[in-house]
């Protein structure tokens, strides 16, 4: 890459600062809030940060509804919609890439075209699906709903990364013996990890910011996700802010880590998934 | 595509096999998404054309009485041309904030992993959360902006960020916008650093400017992310609910809707379902006549490879 | 960390072998999970399965529920009663959604019943209400449910709507008594809005989605007009309706009124108010925090006509057709006689006072009201612990007799309700308050 001169590099962290703020923001006032009394809330002269600041709002947060369960069941929803996502959607993707047969195309525009309705609007056709399978409050039938929902962009994603891998190691093993699976799994899953992961964290986002579906299939209090529970604290009839922004930050926290975690290989996948997509 | 194995002995049942096989591998997933969404997509269609009760009870077929009645109220235009505008603007601006903020990242500086890191941010917090947060900004009465600028002294009075509907609908805009920008960052991040660095340091000997390495090198490389992006998005956006319900619900007077707010309002506040599923079928017809232009060129494209 | 990652995504496909007969067929899936929704009673025993729908009236109220759901199945062996709390932002699409699926409720806790009644999904109230609990309902509560000659909801609890004013911000603005007339409140907040130099709220004002017909028949009332005329047709496009919606709008345009009505529902208002930064507003009786400081006054509603009209506001409970709700009870006369055993329970005196205080609403039968009257302070507040307010009840049970309720149990109200909350937000934008109206009253009754 080329130098920069000065002005340059003042004008880059000087958007870079801005930036910085801009994201920022929004968490700031989350976790200022969240540690602010009622009182200081709606005050007449209000503060950016607390006067006084109410650790406990932290705590009482928990104590005011069940959040880790709500965690809980945020975290087998996504991890479980995750994993059928995969599982379903590679075995699709690899035979769209590899192989040749008849109404691929149609197949592959059907996968983009379930995806034009979202689950909003669907909500009653859902409704009356998962009550016929028994699954309506059920954390299944959300790990299934989850996983059919994300299958497209699985798909799409592993498809275009199977086809920017180059079958000449999958032929190499299948000369040696391999069956397709073995080939597959030995073979082509290994070179193809960057895509899957970023497939993986695609649809574990989603499906943990997923709302609606788990709004109306889900009744029993115990088995809401975290974005269904936090709605304890904003009711019609009252909004505690404090505890819902508590939660929130409890709720954002383990994505985050996760994010942080995967940030490499998900760039690294993007580019391989980009390519064909 | 492959060279096929040969092996001997009943080349037929092989060789209807072989032509069954692509079909087992999808199987999984094609009940997956048959169970899941199409049918419901058959149980909107059918509702479309029924009569259905404030109740909610589907009372017979009415053929497309519900589409008339859709089309005959002027706040579903109005919606629609929300719609469009919510959908240009947030992926737009997204695409544009995205691609500068990418380029900046794939720059090397002090402290660029902890912006990255950063950037993540919005995309990891659920859209509800989000939507709930920049509702509080934005109070005029009690909001953080109002208190932060007038800390500042920037302002003397409060303001009242969100007097019209259209200032309304453009905080909307722009809560979309932020939490869209990381996804095409990082789809862009992506493109960026899958380029050969030896192309630009051809162009630096030639002497080239920013702005002919911009358009000759970067974005042609980075074409194929952006689309990719900018597809899902459009998807996406089209289709998003949490923001403008939990920040406007349409008001007011309806006017800071799109298409799926609105429905969602038909369905259950104002117990028209039968004209919410209307309105989810021309959503649809909409996205599928886009996606159909699309899925042509870029077939068409890939035939070509 | 190559090696791992393609360890770990071999692991991952074993499972995906296991995992993929199993979790994608849809008939595999149904057992995993309990659906206690759905379960039906089977074999010998005859359980009655009752589901029950109570809408959350406030921060704690899914703590009640619990107690209650144990003591009911403790001293009923033979009821498995689910209580589910759903909140006012969800109730809707949730009642909906099951409805169209026949997963409807036994027992649900809503504010209207006339679109059920039309589909003929109700169970008449004479039918599983107990002599006992029909005798100790106050009469105008029970009469008021009736559409079509026929019962079909009981009242659950009430709620009257006072006007609320801070004292001490109105003192200090130079105001000594609570505005009785629209002259005297425009007065009122021009002083508070000088006083303060803007960072007190004067007005607080609702017109938003959740409760905006509230302010409809605030306004209208104390004008001499409303939602129908004397004869009870709709009168949405009355000339003092519309004056009324201009008196709205003009709340809105001289700044008087916090800065979004149309979003802001009547709760971040009453926060404001409870935190002493709002001077006044028309709100619920039981609108203030235990811990608020506020020096308060509660006064009537400001009138244009000389005599104040209060407002009262009545949920109900209502029971659904067998044919429609999700337990499927074999025997309809056991399940009717499960939901009569379950209101006669809710009721009871002492039972239903502890709720009306834990609520902080006020109680529809002769026997609560009169208890809490003279001794509420045996039950405590939700939440806090407090005891309950003898006086409070005592006062606000009186007024409740005398207020106007919405005509909610008439087939067009949904629409009415949507329609007139519609028309104040178009005319506050600057829509002609005559044309607006005079659509609605076209489209309502014509």
């Amino acid at each position: 890459m080329d130098r920069r001169k000065p002005w340059q590099t003042v004008l880059l962290y000087l958007f870079v600062f801005v930036v910085c703020i801009v994201i920022l923001y929004p968490y700031i006032v989350m976790f200022s809030t969240a540690a602010k009394t009622d009182a200081e809330m709606y005050s007449a002269n209000p503060t950016i940060f607390p006067i006084e600041w109410q650790w406990s709002n932290f705590i009482d947060a928990w104590k005011a509804a069940p959040v880790f369960k709500y965690f809980l069941n945020s975290i087998i929803v996504a991890g479980g919609a995750t994993l059928v996502a995969i599982l379903c959607g590679i075995p699709a993707a690899y035979a769209m890439a590899r192989m040749r047969f008849k109404g691929k195309g149609f197949f592959l525009g059907a996968v983009i075209m379930s995806q034009m309705f979202s689950p909003v609007v669907l909500l009653v056709g859902i409704y009356n699906v998962m009550t016929t399978m028994h699954l309506t409050n059920s954390l299944l039938g959300l790990v299934l709903l989850n996983a059919a929902f994300n299958q497209a962009f699985a798909i799409w994603l592993l498809r275009g990364t199977f086809l920017s891998i180059s079958s000449e190691m999958e032929q190499a093993a299948k000369i040696d013996g391999c069956g397709t699976v073995q080939a597959l799994l030995r073979v082509l899953l290994p070179v193809s990890a960057p895509g899957i992961v970023t497939a993986l964290i695609f649809v574990f986002i989603n499906a943990w910011n997923e709302y609606t579906i788990a709004l109306s299939l889900i009744s029993d209090d115990l088995l809401k996700p975290i974005t269904v529970g936090i709605n304890v604290f904003y009711g019609y009839n009252f909004i505690q802010w404090q505890y819902l922004f508590a939660t929130s930050l409890f709720a954002t926290i383990p994505v985050i880590i996760l994010f942080l975690c995967i940030e490499k290989h998900l760039v690294a996948g993007l580019t391989a998934g980009g390519v064909k997509g | 595509m492959s060279q096929k194995q040969k092996q001997p002995s009943t080349r037929e049942m092989k060789q209807r096999l072989k032509r069954a096989e692509p079909y087992v591998w999808m199987l999984p997933s094609i009940l997956l998404m048959c169970a899941m969404i199409v049918v419901p997509i058959i149980t909107v269609f059918r509702l479309s054309m029924s009569e259905i009760s404030r109740a909610n009870r589907v009372k017979g077929f009415n053929g497309l009485e519900n589409f008339k009645d859709v089309i005959a109220s002027p706040t579903f235009w109005n919606t629609l041309r929300n719609t469009l505008i919510w959908t240009v603007a947030v992926v737009g601006f997204s695409t544009l904030i995205g691609f500068v903020l990418a380029m900046v990242l794939n720059q090397n500086f002090r402290g660029r992993k902890v912006v990255r890191a950063l950037v993540i941010f919005p995309w990891a917090t659920s859209l509800i959360i989000q939507a709930v947060i920049w509702k509080y900004i934005i109070n005029a009465d009690y909001g953080a902006l109002n208190v932060l600028l007038s800390k500042l002294g920037l302002i003397d009075h409060f303001v009242n960020w969100t007097a019209t509907a259209g200032a309304f609908f453009a905080w909307e805009c722009w809560v979309g916008i932020f939490v869209t920008v990381p996804f095409v960052t990082f789809c862009v991040l992506s493109g960026l650093q899958s380029i050969d660095t030896t192309y630009y340091e051809a162009a630096a000997v030639d002497g080239a400017s920013f702005w002919r390495k911009l358009f000759n090198i970067t974005l042609p490389l980075v074409r194929p992310s952006l689309t990719v992006s900018t597809v899902l998005n459009i998807i996406y956006v089209f289709n998003s609910f949490p923001i403008i319900w939990t920040i406007s619900k349409g008001d007011p007077a309806d006017k800071t809707h799109t298409l799926v707010t609105y429905l969602y309002k038909l369905s259950f506040t104002l117990g028209k379902s039968g004209q919410a599923a209307a309105v989810s079928v021309i959503g649809f017809i909409i996205l599928a006549v886009c996606a159909g232009i699309y899925m042509m060129i870029s077939l068409r494209g890939e035939e070509a490879d | 960390m190559k090696k791992s990652l393609a360890l770990l995504l071999a692991l991952a496909m074993v499972l995906a072998l296991a995992a993929c007969s199993n979790t994608t067929t849809p008939s595999g899936g149904g057992s995993a999970t309990p659906a206690p929704q759905t379960a039906a009673p089977q074999g010998g025993g005859e359980k009655v399965t009752l589901n029950v729908i109570i809408s959350q009236y406030g921060n704690y109220t899914q703590d009640w529920w619990p107690t209650f759901e144990k003591d009911f199945e403790d001293t009923y062996s033979n009821i498995d009663l689910n209580v589910e709390i759903v909140s006012w932002n969800d109730l809707y699409t949730v009642v909906s959604t099951r409805i169209s699926t026949n997963q409807a409720p036994d027992i649900l806790n809503i504010d209207t019943f006339a679109d059920y009644v039309a589909d003929d999904l109700l169970v008449p109230a004479e039918e599983y209400t107990s002599a006992e609990l029909k005798a100790k309902l106050i009469p105008s509560f029970w009469t008021a449910n009736e559409l079509d000659g026929t019962v079909w909801a009981l009242p659950i609890l009430a709620s009257c709507r006072a006007l609320f004013c801070n004292m001490d911000l109105l003192n200090e603005a130079g105001i000594t008594a609570p505005p009785k007339t629209w002259d005297e409140v425009d007065a009122a907040c021009k002083a508070v809005l000088d006083t303060f130099n803007g960072s007190i709220v004067p007005w607080g004002l609702d017109i938003s989605g959740d409760e905006g017909q509230a302010a409809f028949a605030y306004y209208t009332w104390n004008n001499g007009g409303g939602f129908v005329d004397a004869d009870g047709n709709w009168a949405l496009n009355s000339a003092e309706n519309v004056e009324a919606m201009n008196y709205i709008k003009s709340l809105i345009d001289n700044g008087y009124c916090n800065a979004n009505p149309y979003t802001d529902t009547r709760y971040p208002l009453q926060d404001a108010f409870n935190a002493g930064s709002q001077a006044m507003m028309i709100g619920a009786c039981n609108m203030m925090s235990a811990d608020s400081e506020v020096n308060y006054v509660v006064a009537d509603l400001p009138t244009q006509t000389g005599t104040p009209v209060a407002m009262g506001v009545c949920d109900r409970l209502m029971v659904f057709d067998s044919s429609v709700t999700a337990s499927k009870n074999a025997d309809e006369a056991a399940r009717l006689d499960a939901v009569s055993k379950f209101f006669d329970f809710f009721y009871d005196t002492n039972r239903y006072s502890e709720y009306m205080v834990y609520e902080g609403f006020l109680p529809v039968t002769t026997d609560s009201s009169e208890l809490l009257a003279k001794s509420a302070d045996q039950f405590s507040v939700g939440g806090t612990g407090a005891p309950g307010d003898n006086e409070y009840f005592a006062n606000f049970s009186s007024i409740l007799l005398s207020c106007d309720f919405y005509p909610s149990s008439r087939a067009e109200w949904i629409d009415v309700k949507q329609g007139v909350i519609d028309a104040e937000q178009r005319i506050c934008q600057g829509e002609d308050a005559q044309t607006v109206l005079d659509a609605l009253q076209a489209q309502i009754a014509g």
